[in-house]
């Protein structure tokens, strides 16, 4: 039996599970190391960036537990240790885990699928992409082996250039490498979102999640060069002497800076901008609501990624850049803030007049936007100047940016996770096991992370091995909630692992969604669709029913005017 | 007044080398749940600033969280069926115009606040009290304008002062939560902090101000290398008459010593200018430790000759351009130094010179802050290290 023809309504169950799914359609190692699909490219994503997730993890967990006490705590950890730890920390969970998380794990999978296509635009340079992060990945693994690095992940100079721990360069390299991947991806979803819309779907009828990562790509293909080139210089700079960044050698550190932020501000978009997008399809497919303000969300994001590039001085208030400067990157900064409230408020009236089920990824996905308003509420601490003076490289900013790329991006990313869990692996996993999970993490998170917020405005700076007595207190309750949240996300681990195992057969479509990827089976055959589906409104929830022989959601396409009309 | 007088007063050669080093003081967070007390005459802006953001996050926070659990308990969907209501608007534009216009005039508000705030933070009065900062891998030297230099920051209460600051290697940053000020130290370059105290603290002891209680926070919050969390020092603010009478004293403290009790006063004063790096009991640090047993003791610098020498450095010495093994190619008649005292006072002057075997070159110099007095006090201590316990006090042959 062949699948389910998309265009037809899945009025019938089928009985028997499709034997042409992507994940049983060839087998063996080398059917998967040289794939061209798209969706076991996200799945080897998606694999390697929960790895790194947990090697990020545990010096996470090494980080806080050496701060529990001030000067020494884990016996043998010393500050030099310690430095390497959260240096590993910053640019695992950077580099290797929130950048390509849900651009290339899970936008690999579902992009293609939701725009009814049979694979991304380019699926050899999808492979590449991929082989180039293992690369990348390899090359920071082999840091560790020249003696690991401790110049934190922003690798300012010139203690970069001139720190005795030798991993510095084949990290860097590794960094510059793993750039390379991003562009490819981002080249990829450009090229495909404009050249394989199925006919019907004109942009503003395709979903957000594909807005969020239209944007995130031009991102992602505009500013990683920079950082590439950067990189370069500092490794020009630390083997052959020339003086770029180093005033002994009569550079410019702040120079140094300016190239880094030029990138890393805008990558902080490429890590929140598809998070948007993905909280986007959760609420608006749990609420069985059809999205509230769709332009403007459409368009925030594009504001957003555009606004990016222009705000990267407000790293560097108090590095000694010109107070012009500093207020013109102020101001502009206070800019970001309107698309990022916007997209708040729609959320909220997507949730007024729903239908609300609070299944695991919807509770994610309201996890987010509780996570993601103290994120950027307390973004206006640091964006207003002479606040920023007080709290800049203190704790203040650690826990600010927690709430934006862990308590939002990887939040979205693990609620984007669930919601496409049933697609990718074709099993349900346990509903009230997925509960659980949630409420320890973000229980976790919020103890983690809000305490130190009080460190930061009493001023504790970061990068601490050692601190003053007075603020022991409320790094042990800090740390006690990094423990909560990783039983949680350990908790994740079992119980997704266990669906593959025991779980339920997933249906096509579990959730009630109307995108398209919730119209092919689950998993999804080889090539997705075997005929170009066609498109509705990918929001309009009025023809979507329980069906309870299927244990999912049918679409009644004969009651849909739109795709009655495509027939 | 008489209580910081008897303070300031014990800094008398005697009294001081036998007060105990006291245990570190426990302590509290000062201020309120969100800052701690304010102690600038800018920080009063600062803080108004911080807490008007704050309560304006509570009023957005607390809304979207009420509107958020509201819906969610209204519209939950129980069971599997869709309760679909078509009358849920898409969209609304008078709705959407106006929480797009009415974050912009809020964050307007804002910036100006913090604009106002920041151009006074960052204009120093021109009658600002002028102290030079170096900052260095890893801790800072204050040097006064009549020559005093000071480890720990001593400065005029009720006026404003200045901090004219400079790094000797990588980028460090001033910053004292108390006054709300902090700015980065960038090599190659100057950079200026300014504050107003008006609040005097008092001042203890040199060997107690790292632990004590008294005094402001300074921290350095430019990440910089291993010891980037022990660069935190104290800020001490004195009233006027008392400023000055320090300043007087911390200038001249050391040629009131006598010669007598050079190396054992003057020597242990100056040992915690280096004790972050060196030991004198031979354990391992970030420098060589000055009675290190298997590569060769500093004491009486008897065995000073074993101590080997970086193959690599740039140095043209050895004997006469042979480039040297041990510190015994390079120290001599004809040779590169001539005595050891000479080699002891350019390592402390010119620490890249030559690099003893196994260490990185992490020595700030000490040129312009040690006299010959004061190199003097360390060879002698070196010279007598038999003398001094392991934290470097001063304890007498009999010990
Ligand atoms: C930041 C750490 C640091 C501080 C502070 C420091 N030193 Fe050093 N010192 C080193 C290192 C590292 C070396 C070895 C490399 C070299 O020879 O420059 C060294 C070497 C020396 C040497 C050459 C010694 C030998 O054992 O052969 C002398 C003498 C010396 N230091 C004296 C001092 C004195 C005196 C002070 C305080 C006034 C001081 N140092 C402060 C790090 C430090
Ligand atoms: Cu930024
Ligand atoms: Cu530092």
């Amino acid at each position: 039996m062949s699948t389910i023809d998309a265009s037809t309504p899945t009025a019938v169950a089928p009985a028997a599970e499709p034997v042409d799914n992507y994940l049983t359609y060839t087998r063996g190692f080398l059917s998967w190391a040289l794939t061209l699909d798209h969706k076991r490219i996200g799945v080897m994503y998606m694999f390697s960036v929960l790895l790194s997730f947990l090697v990020g993890g545990i010096f996470a967990l090494l980080v806080r537990t050496e701060l529990l006490t001030p000067g020494p705590t884990i016996p043998g950890v010393d500050a030099n240790l310690y430095n390497q730890f959260f240096t590993l920390h910053g640019a695992i969970m950077v580099f290797l885990v929130i950048i390509p998380s849900i651009p290339a794990a899970l936008g690999n999978f579902v992009l293609p699928v939701m725009l009814g296509a049979k694979d991304v635009a380019f699926p050899r340079l999808n492979l590449g992409s991929y082989y180039l992060w293992i690369i990348g990945a390899i090359c920071a693994v082999a840091s560790l082996l020249y003696g690991g690095f401790d110049t934190g992940w922003t690798f300012y100079t010139p203690y970069s250039t001139t720190t005795s721990t030798g991993g510095v360069i084949p990290v860097v390299i590794g960094v510059f490498i793993l750039g390379f991947s991003s562009i490819f991806t981002g080249i990829n979803f450009v090229v495909t979102i404009h050249k394989l819309r199925p006919p019907g779907m004109t942009w503003f009828r395709m979903p957000l999640f594909l807005w969020a990562l239209y944007a995130t790509a031009l991102i992602q293909v505009l500013a990683t060069p920079v950082l590439g080139i950067t990189l370069l210089m500092l490794i020009v700079e630390r083997v052959a002497q020339i003086g770029l960044f180093d005033p002994a050698m009569g550079g410019d550190p702040v120079l140094f800076q300016h190239f880094f932020w030029f990138y890393s501000h805008p990558a902080v978009y490429i890590m929140i901008l598809p998070a948007m997008g993905i909280i986007s399809e959760i609420i608006s497919v749990h609420a069985h609501r059809h999205i509230f303000g769709y332009r403007f969300i459409a368009f925030s994001s594009v504001a957003i990624a555009i606004f990016s590039f222009l705000v990267w001085g407000h790293h560097m208030f108090t590095s000694g850049q010109s107070p012009l400067m500093n207020t013109l990157f102020s101001a502009i900064t206070f800019s970001v803030a309107i698309p990022s409230a916007i997209k708040v408020f729609n959320w909220l009236a997507t949730l007024y007049k729903g239908s609300i089920s609070l299944n695991t990824p919807m509770l994610y996905g309201l996890g987010f936007i509780f996570l993601f308003t103290i994120g950027g509420l307390t973004g206006l601490h640091l964006g207003t100047l002479n606040t920023d003076i007080h709290l800049h490289d203190t704790y203040f900013v650690v826990a600010h940016f927690h709430y934006v790329m862990m308590g939002s991006a990887l939040i979205a990313m693990i609620g984007g996770l669930h919601h496409w869990w049933p697609k990718m692996s074709g099993r349900m996993y346990n509903e009230s096991h997925g509960a659980i999970g949630f409420w320890l993490v973000f229980i976790g998170f919020n103890v983690t992370f809000f305490t130190q917020f009080m460190l930061g405005s009493h001023g504790m700076p970061r990068r601490y091995y050692d601190y003053q007595p007075e603020f022991q207190s409320y790094h042990v309750i800090s740390t006690i909630g990094s423990y909560i949240m990783a039983l949680g996300f350990f908790w994740t681990a079992y119980y997704l692992i266990a669906s593959l195992v025991s779980g339920r057969k997933a249906p096509s479509n579990p959730w009630g969604g109307r995108s398209l990827e919730w119209q092919c089976t689950s998993p999804p055959p080889h090539d997705n669709f075997k005929t170009t589906p066609s498109v509705g409104d990918c929001y309009d929830f009025s023809v979507v029913h329980w069906d309870e022989a299927e244990g999912g959601y049918v679409v009644d396409r004969d009651a849909d005017p739109e795709t009655r009309s495509a027939h | 007044m008489m209580h910081l007088l008897s303070k300031i007063a014990v800094t008398a050669p005697s009294l001081l080398a036998q007060t105990e080093a006291p245990a570190a003081e426990s302590r509290e967070l000062t201020g309120t749940f969100w800052l701690p007390e304010a102690a600038s005459t800018s920080a009063e802006a600062t803080d108004f600033a911080f807490m008007a953001i704050t309560w304006l996050s509570y009023v957005f926070f607390v809304g979207i969280v009420i509107a958020l659990v509201y819906f969610v308990l209204k519209y939950r969907q129980r069971g599997n069926q869709v309760v679909y209501q078509a009358d849920a608007p898409l969209h609304n534009t008078p709705l959407e115009v106006g929480w797009t216009v009415l974050p912009l005039l809020l964050v307007v508000a804002i910036f100006f606040m913090g604009f106002k705030g920041f151009l006074d933070l960052s204009t120093p009065p021109r009658n600002a009290y002028e102290i030079n900062v170096t900052a260095y891998q890893w801790g800072w030297s204050f040097k006064y304008p009549n020559g005093a230099t000071s480890s720990h920051l001593v400065v005029p209460a009720a006026q404003p002062v200045k901090l004219v600051m400079r790094s000797s290697d990588v980028l460090h940053s001033l910053y004292i939560p108390d006054f709300r000020v902090k700015k980065d130290v960038v090599p190659g370059r100057y950079s200026y902090l300014w504050f107003q105290c008006d609040e005097p603290t008092g001042i203890v002891p040199e060997d107690e101000m790292a632990t004590t209680a008294t005094g402001h926070h300074l921290f350095c919050t430019e990440y910089c290398g291993t010891d980037h969390s022990n660069m935190n020092r104290k800020v001490f603010v004195l009233a006027e008459a008392d400023f000055e009478q320090w300043e007087e004293e911390q200038a001249r403290w050391l040629d009131k010593v006598s010669d007598e009790e050079l190396y054992s006063f003057a020597g242990p004063r100056i040992y915690s200018k280096c004790a972050n790096c060196h030991s004198i009991d031979g354990s391992a640090n970030t420098g060589p430790s000055w009675g290190n047993p298997t590569s060769g003791s500093l004491a009486g610098l008897g065995e000073i000759w074993k101590r080997t020498v970086e193959g690599s450095t740039p140095v043209t010495g050895g004997t006469k351009g042979r480039p040297g093994t041990t510190l015994a190619d390079y120290i001599g008649s004809g040779k590169l130094y001539e005595t050891p005292e000479d080699y002891i006072r350019a390592s402390i002057y010119n620490p890249g010179e030559i690099l003893v075997g196994g260490f990185g070159p992490n020595m700030p110099h000490f040129r312009g802050q040690l006299g010959d007095r004061a190199i003097d006090a360390v060879i002698g201590m070196m010279k007598n290290l038999d003398q001094f316990d392991a934290a470097g006090k001063f304890v007498g042959t009999g010990g």
